[in-house]
This record gives C-alpha cells, sequence and structure tokens, in this order.
C-alpha cells in the first residue's frame, strides 16, 4: 500500500484526478440536478402525501417551475461546457480519444465487467482499472445523454408555442413521456442504483469520496484503485504528470472541513430524494 | 338523471302530503309513514345551533333541517337526509339567500303541505336556478346536456342538471380552487377515464397541486353551453379549437391544438411513438434497475466479505 509515497522523502504525495474545470462543472451538475429534481419529483408523483405539502414549501406549482427553469439552465450550462471541452479536447489533440486513458468504452470495459461479477461470487482476482471504470463511463455518457433528452424535452414544454409551430402536437405528448421517464431513470441511477453507491457507498469509497471535491486523492488509495493506470504511467514516465505534493496550508484545512459537511448534506438530500422516488412506489 | 331524481323526490313528497290527507291509510302504510327524526343532539348542540341562526334563514327552516338528526322514511322505504349543515350553507355562494330563494314556495307549515305533486316539486326545483341564472339556464338548455335531460337525445343516457354539478347548499363560485380542482371529479362521474388522462397532462398535475390558473375541464370544453366536439359550435370543434388555446396561448398555431390530452401513452390507443416511448422507457428502467441493484448487492456482499468496509483493505 505505501509503495510510491517515498517517491519524495517527507511529503505527503496525492494524485490529481480532476482539473478545476472538472470540479466546477461537477459542481454545476450536481447543484441544478438537485434542484430539477426536487422541483420535478412531486409534478410527477401528485398524488403523494408530500407532493402537495412539498410544493407549498417552495411556493406552489409557479415557485417550482421557476426553480426548475432557473436549473435547468445551470444544467444547460455545464452541459455546453463539457461538449465544449471535448470537441477543444479532440480539435486540439490534447490527448487520445481511445485507449487506456479514456473515457470512451472499449473492449478492456466489457472483461471489466465480466471480471468484476466472477469476484463478486469469488472466482476470480479483482479486476485492474485503468483511469475510468466501467460505471464511471456509464455514469458519465448516461448523463450526458439524459441531459439532452431531458433538456431538449423540457425545451419543447417551456415554450410549448415554439415547438408546435414546425412540430405537430403528438411531439409535445412524446416530449412529456420521455422527460418523465428519462428524469425518473435518472434519479433511480444517481440517487440509488448506480452513482451514489459506486462514488461513495462502494468499500473502496466508504463512507464518502473526496477526489471530486478536492480534485485530488492519497497516492496509495489511486494505485490500489486504478492499478493498471499507475502502471501504465510507471512505463511510459508520465507518473510526474499527475502526482504532486499535497496541498498544505490553513485553507486545505477549511476546504477539507466544507467537503466533509457538502458532502454529508448532500448525502442527506440525496436520502431524502431517494425516499420521496420510492415512496409512491410503495404505497 | 335530474328528472329521475325529481320524479323520486316529487313522488315521495307527494305521497307525503296524501299519507297525512288520508289518516285512515295511517295503519296499513305504517311501514312506509314519514319518521321525522328530530333527535336525541341534547340541550348542547340544540344551544349552539340556536345561538348563531344563519342569517338568511328568515323563516326559521334550520331550527328543524338544522339538527343533524333529521330526516324521513319515504313511500317507497328510502331513507332520506333532510339535514343541511347551517355553516356549510352561509358558507356557500347562495349562504346570504333565504332558503325560499330556492325552495320556492316552501313555507313553514309542517310539513310542508304546499307540495303536493311531483310536477309541481319537478316545475319548482328547474325554475329555482333560472329565476337568477337565466342567461347559463339557457345556454345549458341548447348544450348537450340540456339535450339530454329533455330527452331529446336517443340511447336514454342520464344527464346532468344545474345541481350535478354545482352542487345544492354548498354550492361555491367556480372561480374557486377548490372547485376548479373538484370539476375534474364531477366530470369523471360520467366522462369516467378521460379524468384521468386529463391528469396526467401538466395542466392535471397543476391544478391537483394547486396552481389556480392551469386549465380543467372546462377551460377546454367549455361549461353550460357544452357540446361535442363533432358539433361545430363546439368551442374544440375544427373551426374553434385554436381560439379555445388561445385564451391562454395567446402565441399558439395550428399545430398546438394537435396536442393530444387524452391519451394513456401506455395503451395501445396511444399513437405508435407515444407507445412505443413509453414502452421502451418502462423496459429500461426495469433492466437499468435490475441491473444496477445486483451489481450494488453484490459488491456490498464482497465488501462484506472480504473485510473492506471495516478492515484492514480500507483506505479512509
Amino acid at each position: 500500500m505505501a509503495a510510491g509515497t517515498d517517491a519524495r522523502e517527507g511529503v505527503r504525495l496525492v494524485y490529481r484526478r480532476f482539473s478545476a474545470f472538472h470540479r466546477f462543472n461537477h459542481y454545476l451538475v450536481m447543484i441544478s440536478f438537485f434542484g430539477l429534481v426536487l422541483t420535478g419529483i412531486p409534478l410527477k408523483f401528485k398524488d403523494s402525501l408530500w407532493a402537495e405539502f412539498f410544493m407549498g414549501l417552495i411556493g406552489g406549482v409557479e415557485g417550482a417551475g421557476f426553480i426548475h427553469r432557473t436549473m435547468a439552465v445551470f444544467n444547460f450550462a455545464y452541459f455546453f461546457l463539457e461538449m465544449g471541452y471535448m470537441a477543444w479536447y479532440v480539435a486540439a489533440r490534447k490527448g487520445p480519444i481511445f485507449g487506456p486513458d479514456s473515457i470512451v468504452p472499449g473492449k478492456k470495459d466489457w472483461q471489466d465487467i465480466k471480471g468484476m461479477f466472477r469476484w463478486f461470487l469469488g472466482r476470480g482476482p479483482k479486476p485492474r482499472f485503468n483511469r475510468f471504470t466501467y460505471w464511471e463511463k456509464f455514469d458519465f455518457w448516461a448523463l450526458l445523454a439524459g441531459t439532452f433528452l431531458i433538456g431538449g424535452t423540457g425545451l419543447m414544454m417551456w415554450f410549448p408555442e415554439f415547438t408546435t409551430s414546425f412540430l405537430p402536437g403528438v411531439s409535445l405528448n412524446v416530449a412529456l413521456v420521455l422527460h418523465s421517464n428519462e428524469a425518473f431513470l435518472a434519479t433511480g441511477v444517481i440517487f440509488i442504483f448506480v452513482h451514489f453507491f459506486s462514488a461513495h457507498g462502494r468499500p473502496e469509497s466508504f463512507p464518502a469520496d473526496e477526489v471530486i471535491f478536492s480534485g485530488s486523492l492519497p497516492l496509495d488509495h489511486y494505485i490500489a484503485d486504478r492499478p493498471a493506470e499507475y502502471e501504465n504511467r510507471l512505463r511510459a514516465g508520465t507518473l510526474d504528470q499527475v502526482v504532486r505534493p499535497a496541498p498544505t496550508g490553513p485553507m486545505t484545512r477549511v476546504n477539507s472541513w466544507l467537503m466533509v459537511i457538502f458532502s454529508v448534506v448532500a448525502l442527506f438530500a440525496a436520502t431524502y430524494t431517494m425516499l420521496l422516488v420510492v415512496w409512491p412506489l410503495l404505497f | 338523471m335530474k328528472e329521475e331524481i325529481l320524479k323520486t323526490v316529487a313522488g315521495a313528497a307527494g305521497g307525503l302530503a296524501k299519507e297525512f290527507t288520508c289518516l285512515r291509510r295511517w295503519a296499513g302504510l305504517g311501514s312506509l309513514a314519514i319518521v321525522l327524526l328530530v333527535l336525541l343532539s341534547g340541550e348542547v348542540a340544540w344551544a349552539q345551533e340556536s345561538a348563531q341562526p344563519a342569517e338568511a334563514d328568515q323563516n326559521g327552516c334550520l331550527v328543524c333541517h338544522g339538527q343533524e338528526y333529521l330526516g324521513a322514511v319515504e313511500v317507497d322505504g328510502a331513507a332520506r337526509d333532510l339535514f343541511v349543515r347551517p355553516q356549510a350553507y352561509e358558507d356557500s355562494a347562495h349562504g346570504l339567500l333565504p332558503c325560499n330563494s330556492c325552495h320556492i314556495g316552501f313555507t313553514h307549515d309542517n310539513p310542508h303541505q304546499m307540495v303536493t305533486n311531483a310536477e309541481f316539486f319537478a316545475e319548482t326545483a328547474r325554475e329555482a336556478c333560472r329565476n337568477c341564472h337565466a342567461d347559463q339556464f339557457e345556454m345549458y338548455q341548447q348544450s348537450y346536456h340540456g339535450e339530454l335531460s329533455r330527452g331529446a337525445v336517443a340511447g336514454g343516457i342520464q344527464a346532468p342538471g344545474c345541481i350535478d354539478c354545482h352542487g345544492m347548499h354548498q354550492v361555491q363560485r367556480v372561480d374557486t380552487l377548490e372547485y376548479r380542482q373538484d370539476i375534474q371529479e364531477i366530470c369523471g362521474q360520467c366522462h369516467g377515464g378521460r379524468e384521468q388522462t386529463f391528469l396526467d397532462t401538466y395542466h392535471g398535475k397543476a391544478i391537483t397541486l394547486g396552481r389556480e390558473a392551469s386549465a380543467t375541464c372546462v377551460d377546454c370544453h367549455g361549461s353550460h353551453f357544452i357540446l361535442p366536439t363533432s358539433n361545430p359550435m363546439s368551442t374544440l370543434s375544427e373551426a374553434n379549437h385554436l381560439e379555445t388555446c388561445r385564451n391562454c396561448h395567446p402565441d399558439a398555431e395550428e399545430g398546438f391544438t394537435t396536442f393530444l390530452v387524452h391519451i394513456q401513452p401506455t395503451s395501445t390507443d396511444a399513437p405508435l411513438v407515444v407507445f412505443a416511448v413509453a414502452v421502451f422507457y418502462i423496459s429500461m428502467i426495469v433492466v437499468v434497475f435490475a441491473f444496477g441493484g445486483i451489481h450494488t448487492l453484490l459488491y456490498i456482499y464482497r465488501g462484506l466479505k472480504n473485510g473492506l468496509y471495516f478492515g484492514k483493505g480500507g483506505h479512509h
């Protein structure tokens, strides 16, 4: 576990995983997604006991609609920033599009899925992951596609007169069904079935993974969690690009506390939202 | 429906009157006799009700009819509730009107011997609303519901009259949020299914959750002068549909009117594209949640088994 920490004596080293841009984008997604779910779910489950009560708290249907549309604008901002970043990444040849470090799914992901199930059942070693695991790739692309679909249909319903000036009215029927179901799917994926567990709940990260907020994680954690990327970088001599001394100074402590508080609040909010989602399914 | 109700009531009332005029029949018709149940409410309740007589109750109707247990057994043996909650009536849109502004010709003679025949009662009830709401009554007469009520439409379908949509003693202003929320259920009593599909649209969700400005059944279909959409004069006829939408959506174009309010996306009656999207998503949700759920549970199982959560393998 301690391999690598002795590279520079006396200095705690970290692996820098996310740039300021990506962390900023994650904040945008996170805040807007929470806002959208909290103001949209009561509409979907209008007959639930909590729906009307909750709508009252956030200013009725009109207040909720205002928050929902404002948050949608933030959500669009993330989407266009990310698309712009990807376009720039490809155009400026900032790095390979395919390959071990890429977010693009490849053959190894399929092998990793099978490998993980073997590991779950005690029939093999845990797969050695690259920079992004298959569930992280799923999270990323599902979110991007979901944002496009929910955002697009949301805009259609935001401006129904404009939409039907060039599309038949049934397009709004499709938009409603798609928006509502894709949103429900996304809420389930983020809060219950994929994202929250794979980011914070899985044994390697439990109880919280700060990396998306701080940008870096302890080197030993990195090596254990992404051994394939570590080996590739060791072999290619590119470890220096991502390993650096842990940030020090009074602000890091404040930041760390803020991140812990933020994570706990987020977890509570997510749990609450999860209850809102599950409640009507049970009763 | 209205006709029948009126007939029943009038028949009963006429019957009641007869009971009183032909005292000889009392014994033979004992089981069908009127039973006045001014009962048991006790000194306290009596005092409370009496202390706050409804302002409009100039004739003292509520002295008896404000008693919760007042009822009668009609000639056909049916129990009839004759109780009018004074507070509810006072809070209604008609709360300041004397009872006999609708119950025309009723006096405090016990038991209201003015009502001697069915015709009189039916006519009175019909006229009661018309006396003040002549315009609405006239529109109703010309509407599909009005046609039905006169038996002008074949098929013997029961038609709603004024009170079926507006209620009686608790009649509300139609522009209150409560009434606008209730109207869906009121229409749904006869137009079942249509109510549910409407409630699943944004209009339906918004009105359910208290957005008063959201459209309800009557905002599109009309109210007193309601007609089938096939009738050119209907608010939703081909000629009028866009104008109706533009009441709230002034920028709407022709395409706007082809939005389908009354469809159930998971029904095969829905347009294919809507049905396909709905079925696709239901399948997606099931598959993704099932795979994600199984993956998560197995991950937790392996984590616990290998001591990764609370053992040496943990990193935090």
